[in-house]
């Protein structure tokens, strides 16, 4: 980790037009002059002639390679630089150490309480219910409570999106989500990764989902549509008798590359004298962006991972979106989601006014 | 106030800014100033006051990020939405508009000095005359200077800019500049307000809000997130830092997927360039196959004509942006 930070902040100190010097604190109490060098200037010798300007790195002080020997000797603020450098990289050690030890105890204190759970369950329903509740009846009951708290919700989304920004997935924690969504009553469920591991491994995701609802829920594998969406026209869509949600794996592809083929289609109308530049607005091209895709945009985004972005997810539709970023989507639990649902519940969209 | 504070940093502020330095650091950051009525309701002051105090700390900011070697920060001051608020704040909100432009054309010396930049984006027809002809002035004024940019987002939503994007390719096909096939994602973010700014780093939203609310919607894709409870009039150094650290930290991962969307996307304009050219050599086609070679060599032309002619229709689209400003400038001398 260290390497290639130290290679990125190399990267950075070399692109920098002058030697790599930082400020010394003497020189930061000069007044500033100027907030930044072009490389232009200090290749055509221009930096620091006239005596009123002076190059500064970022307006923290000034620093001028040319005026560089009259300055303090040229150890003294490389170590400037050095010490800096190491206090950033112990820094970001810390926040490394803290970051591992947080998502260690997380994990491992949500199995602990699930190993506790299992074992005393099974002990309170012996001493609370005489009637043995069968793996079965175990299932629906979960089913009831998971609908059950759906509803206490002020507001439940209709669409969430599930973005998995870390590299390693895990195809039965995300299946674990997505039937926890379907259970509390969301009718649209999308997930999305930026390398597209989902778009090439869907028939995988489409089995652990099944199986997932049969562990947990005990459903009828009948009862939900599994929709996979495609680039252009929806295929494999599997015909459902009752159809209370769905599910939809999103990839890059879904998002900017979507907006460009709407954009190409608009222009090919123009060419072909079809409509005018002027016949083109936001509600024509949202409407387009909808015809291949027919499901509402997202209410919310389950963020799961370190990486604080979207990765390119449906640019266009999560204008409104809430976005919730949970630690990992490794081992998480119901709670975890439920927890965000009703951070959701209690947002208030003004929407401008 | 002026546009631009001009305040030293503390010892420890310093101190910190140089210790930050030492890591990657954003070029360009973005901001959505949130939470100025709810820091007017928590203080017991006018909703005006509130927007004003806002704008202070807009300026504090920008000192801070000059201060920090950010010399790209794009706001967003008023969006389309905005309209639906009371008349009364509407109105409000164009007078302070009103008044700050005003002070940056006395400013002038001291924008020249810092060599700041400032752009408008947006649809700026939806504003009124004179505030547009300020505007125009402005931005005009400032057009040459190079050291620091400051993009105003005024009457913007990111969907109308993504739109007017599309309208302005459109333009460019009725024109007979560019053919649709042309389209591409490099060239609609060309087409956007934004085109003369590189994506942004990273985007902070202040006041606890975790969403976009239609803003930069393309452009920060691949922009590190991060938002912050604090309201924005009550912004601090610290938090800034802070931000950048939540930057630095994810510098990395937001590197390797925009390295990867980049090969996509250069794959993708191959492929459509690959396309094109197969279906030209079958129009033009006299039954004989050609060679690997000599399809080759089409492939290469014909990429070389469709990038000079998305260069012809980007200077024309730029002298048409160029000319809307400077006639609206015009406008506001004669008036």
């Amino acid at each position: 980790m260290f390497s290639s930070f130290s290679s990125n902040c190399r990267v950075n100190v070399t692109t920098d037009p002058r030697p790599a010097v930082r400020m010394t604190r003497k020189r930061v109490s000069r007044p500033i002059r100027e907030l930044h060098v072009t490389q232009q200037r200090v290749q055509s010798g221009k930096v620091g002639r006239k005596k009123k300007w002076q190059p500064a790195r970022c307006g923290v002080g000034s620093n001028q390679n040319d005026k560089f020997l009259d300055r303090p000797p040229l150890a003294r603020t490389q170590s400037m630089a050095l010490l800096y450098e190491m206090v950033w990289r112990f820094l970001h050690a810390l926040l490394y150490v803290q970051r591992t030890l947080v998502a260690w105890f997380r994990v491992h204190i949500w199995r602990w309480k699930r190993a506790v759970v299992g074992l005393l369950l099974p002990l309170a329903l012996g001493f609370h219910n005489p009637k043995k509740t069968g793996p079965i009846g175990k299932r629906t009951s979960r089913r009831i409570r998971f609908g059950a708290e759906g509803r206490t919700l002020e507001k439940l989304p209709l669409h969430v999106g599930l973005l998995i920004t870390e590299e390693e997935i895990h195809f039965t924690d995300i299946a674990n989500l997505v039937v926890w969504c379907m259970a509390v009553g969301i009718s649209y469920v999308s997930v999305y990764d930026n390398q597209g591991v989902f778009r090439r491994n869907n028939s995988r995701l489409m089995e652990e989902i099944l199986k997932q609802q049969q562990e947990l829920l005990g459903m009828d594998s009948s009862k939900y549509s599994v929709e996979f969406m495609k680039n252009g026209t929806d295929k494999q869509e599997h015909q459902v008798l009752s159809c209370q949600s769905m599910v939809k794996v999103l990839s890059p592809d879904d998002g900017r590359l979507s907006i460009v083929q709407a954009a190409q289609q608009l222009c090919r109308d123009v060419e072909q004298r079809e409509k005018t530049s002027k016949d083109i607005n936001v509600t024509v091209l949202d409407s387009l962006l909808r015809e291949s895709k027919n499901i509402p945009d997202p209410d919310l985004v389950l963020k799961f991972g370190p990486v604080e972005s979207t990765l390119g997810f449906l640019p266009w539709h999560i204008r409104l979106t809430e976005i919730i970023s949970m630690p990992s989507h490794v081992d998480v639990s119901y709670d975890d989601l439920f927890g965000a649902l009703q951070r959701y519940a209690v947002c208030e969209q003004r929407l401008g006014k | 106030m002026s546009w631009i504070r001009e305040r030293e940093l503390s010892l420890l502020e310093r101190l910190t800014a140089n210790i930050l330095k030492a890591g990657p650091m954003p070029k360009h950051v973005a901001f959505i100033m949130d939470g100025n009525r709810r820091f007017a309701e928590k203080t017991h002051v006018e909703r005006q006051e509130g927007h004003s105090q806002g704008f202070e700390k807009l300026a504090e900011t920008l000192r801070w990020c000059l201060n920090l070697g950010i010399h790209e920060v794009t706001v967003y001051a008023f969006s389309i939405e905005n309209f639906k608020r009371s008349k009364e704040e509407v109105d409000g909100l164009m007078e302070l508009a009103r008044q700050k432009f005003n002070r940056l054309l006395t400013e002038q010396e001291n924008l020249e000095k810092h060599g700041v930049c400032i752009r408008v984006l947006g649809d700026l027809t939806l504003l009124p005359t004179d505030l547009q002809q300020l505007i125009a002035k402005s931005v005009v004024a400032t057009k040459a200077h190079n050291k620091c940019f400051l993009n105003v987002c005024f009457a913007y939503t990111s969907r109308h800019e993504i739109a007017n994007a599309v309208k302005e390719m459109a333009w460019g096909v009725e024109q007979g500049l560019i053919k649709s096939s042309d389209v591409s994602e490099v060239l609609l973010s060309e087409c956007l307000y934004s085109s003369n700014s590189p994506n942004p780093d990273l985007l902070i939203r202040t006041s606890g809000e975790v969403r976009l609310s239609d803003f930069l919607l393309w452009q920060t894709s691949y922009s590190c997130l991060v938002f912050q409870s604090v309201l924005w009039p009550e912004y601090s150094f610290w938090n800034l830092c802070e931000a950048v650290l939540q930057y630095q930290l994810s510098y990395r991962s937001l590197q390797k997927a925009r390295d990867l969307h980049r090969e996509d996307q250069a794959l993708q304009q191959m492929e459509a360039d690959r396309s094109c050219v197969a279906e030209l050599l079958q129009h033009r086609g006299n039954g004989k196959p050609m060679d690997a070679q000599s399809r080759q060599k089409e492939l290469l032309n014909y990429t070389a004509s469709r990038e000079e002619r998305v260069r012809c229709f980007l200077n024309a689209l730029q002298h048409k942006r160029d000319t809307f400003f400077s006639d609206l400038s015009s406008q506001a001398v004669v008036a």
